[in-house]
């Protein structure tokens, strides 16, 4: 990919000119050329063609972009904690990961009759991951909440600099256990990009059979947490029996039950004969019956679903300023899936699921969520007509680049990786999550609902925090 | 919701867990100083139907206060130190301290020295080691049991 450097205010309208003609933000980061400080923000086209607009910093800082794209928010936050840049116009630029500020900075001034402030984490009640929220509360309503992660920041981007794209695979995997196959195929194709890699067919089916897998136990799983929410211990369990169904499956299949080490740069390592592929196939049929008889108990049960409309709301429009992604954005009523143009994965002809009540609350969340689940063991179904073998990518022809980009669809919505390269070692990694693309709408959607619902609206985004610290 | 029970039901004859041994409990705090989230993932399928802990009076509690067992996941970060400190020193004695997944054991860990300070051992006395990438919950629950029992504790 080819990457212009305008100086400031040419990025800034050429970001201007792009998000007017319907392209999309899709994450901005910090990256270095020389000794000269750059921003790219990625944008995406209504056909999921990406292009980079760059800015060279002048005295550590670029005009801000925040205005024009609310979505960049969290990026910009996170250069400025974590590469130094200033945003000019963001103001205030308050801390993201920078847990040395002081409180006053990163939280938001709440004023009024009688407000206080809540807070919970980063050690949260259950088996939950670490994070901080800041709710400002009168009574038992919320005014705003401050979310505040990277309690889990390994630092796993800049870490990986200087290494080989091989080896780079593990550092952008390591960012969370739940999307691992996500992360993995979103790096191998930005670093297919760079050295000119196509995909094969072989490769495309073994690659989209692995992230289906990938998203049918992460849905189980999801439908699973929003009973936990409600404390409607019956559905939890039937769903985590259904998770672990899931998850068995994928350590028959691959010997790992995340699915670890199934996917490479430049190629694939899965290898199912015909038995295999046809097990695969019956237990997934199991896993089909079983979870929507499940679902219907749970449509049918009043005081579970009686609890799920009209709280945690993101209209469509909230939707797409804060850039939400996945089945988040889907329940909103925007129809972006990657998955319906990714050329180099096996989903031709995919139409995202849609619901007809996208109301883009905790009940358009859970219902898309479970109706989305069907088009995934349809693909899983259609690819696993027979045994798969190892395959690689096709070599030479591709024009090599300096910086590649892979989008692929998490469980959780879009996620990017772009690699930048100096040579054969990566210069810079950059992998924006669903996750991370999300945190924003669960501080906007808890606004304004009552204390008690926040778990329920917090698990039905179910988002992983460790995809977003890194 | 009956057809669920039903299922439910069906489902644990299925699986036909063995009885635990004698009246006994371990109550748990889990803190996550860092992981990838899926040592999460496996800890949460110990409370489901096919390793269902709290048989065996293994339960996870919401504050240290009340727990036996800290738990703790991911290697620790620099930013969650201070929190697992606090947990820790906010627990009852006798307190043992369980460090779950290879990144809590110190293997393979990846990320900046300066954003990781070390294993669990690295910061508080670790007494139930349960390695694994991550480790499945038939072996969490088991290594927990054998706690329990008194084969690990020094």
């Amino acid at each position: 990919m080819e990457a212009p450097v305008h100086d400031g205010q040419g990025y800034r309208s050429a970001v201007a000119e792009a998000l007017a003609g319907g392209w999309r933000f899709g994450g901005l980061h910090a990256s270095a050329d020389g000794g000269r400080q750059l921003v790219r923000a990625l944008l995406v086209g209504e056909g999921g063609q990406v292009r980079l607009e760059t800015a060279a910093a002048e005295h550590a800082t670029v005009p801000t972009i925040v205005d024009l794209a609310p979505a960049a928010g969290w990026d910009e936050r996170e250069a400025h904690d974590l590469c130094g840049v200033g945003f000019d116009g963001h103001e205030p630029l308050r801390p993201l990961a920078d847990h040395a500020a002081a409180f006053g900075r990163w939280t938001t001034p709440v004023r009024g009759p009688d407000p206080y402030q809540l807070a919970v984490g980063p050690i949260h009640a259950g088996v939950i991951e670490s994070g901080h929220f800041r709710f400002h509360v009168v009574g038992d309503r919320i005014l705003h909440l401050d979310a505040r992660l990277f309690y889990k920041h390994r630092g796993l981007e800049r870490a990986a600099a200087g290494h080989t794209l091989e080896e780079g695979l593990a550092y952008a995997t390591r960012a969370c256990a739940a999307c691992w196959v996500t992360n993995a195929v979103a790096y191998a194709h930005a670093c297919e990009e760079l050295l000119g890699l196509a995909a094969t067919p072989e490769l495309a089916r073994a690659r989209t059979i692995l992230l289906e897998l990938e998203r049918v136990w992460n849905s189980l799983n999801d439908i699973g947490a929003v009973c936990a929410g409600v404390g409607l211990a019956a559905g939890n369990n039937r769903f985590a029996a259904l998770t672990e169904d899931a998850r068995r499956l994928n350590a028959r299949l691959t010997g790992h039950r995340f699915l670890f080490g199934s996917v490479a740069v430049g190629g694939s390592p899965l290898d199912l004969d015909a038995a295999a592929v046809a097990a695969a196939r019956a237990d997934l049929a199991r896993i089909r019956e079983d979870s929507a008889r499940a679902w219907r108990e749970l449509l049918f049960n009043a005081s579970f679903m009686d609890r799920m409309p009209d709280i945690g709301v993101v209209d469509s429009e909230a939707a797409l300023a804060l850039g939400v992604v996945g089945p988040a954005a889907r329940a909103s009523g925007i129809r972006a899936d990657v998955r319906s143009a990714s050329p180099r994965l096996a989903y031709e002809g995919f139409e995202p699921a849609a619901l007809r009540r996208a109301a883009g609350d905790v009940q358009a969340r859970l219902e898309q969520k479970a109706l989305e689940l069907l088009p995934c063991l349809d693909v899983l179904d259609r690819l696993l007509d027979g045994p798969v073998h190892p395959a690689a990518a096709a070599g030479g022809g591709g024009a090599t680049a300096a910086i590649g980009v892979g989008r692929v669809e998490s469980p959780r919505g879009a996620t990017s990786c772009i690699v930048e390269r100096d040579g054969g070692r990566i210069a810079r990694l950059r992998l924006r999550t669903g996750s991370y693309a999300n945190w924003p709408a669960v501080a906007f959607a808890a606004a304004d609902n009552l204390l008690p619902d926040f778990p329920l609206i917090n698990k039905s985004f179910e988002l992983c925090y460790a995809c977003a610290d890194r | 919701m009956l057809t669920l029970l039903r299922d439910l039901r069906r489902l644990r004859r299925q699986i036909a867990l063995p009885a635990p041994g004698r009246g006994r409990s371990l109550a748990l705090r889990h803190v996550d100083a860092g992981s990838c989230n899926g040592c999460e993932h496996e800890l949460t399928l110990v409370s489901g139907p096919y390793v269902d802990m709290a048989r065996f009076g293994l339960g996870v509690v919401a504050s240290p206060r009340h727990a036996d067992v800290l738990l703790v996941t991911g290697p620790v970060t620099t930013r969650m130190r201070e929190a697992l400190l606090i947990a820790y020193a906010a627990m009852p004695e006798p307190r043992r301290v369980a460090a779950l997944g290879d990144c809590a054991l110190g293997c393979g860990v990846l990320g900046l020295p300066g954003e990781i300070t070390g294993r669990v051992e690295d910061v508080l006395p670790v007494d139930l080691r349960i390695p694994g990438c991550p480790p499945t919950p038939e072996r969490i629950a088991s290594a927990l049991l054998e706690l329990i029992d008194g084969e690990h504790v020094p």
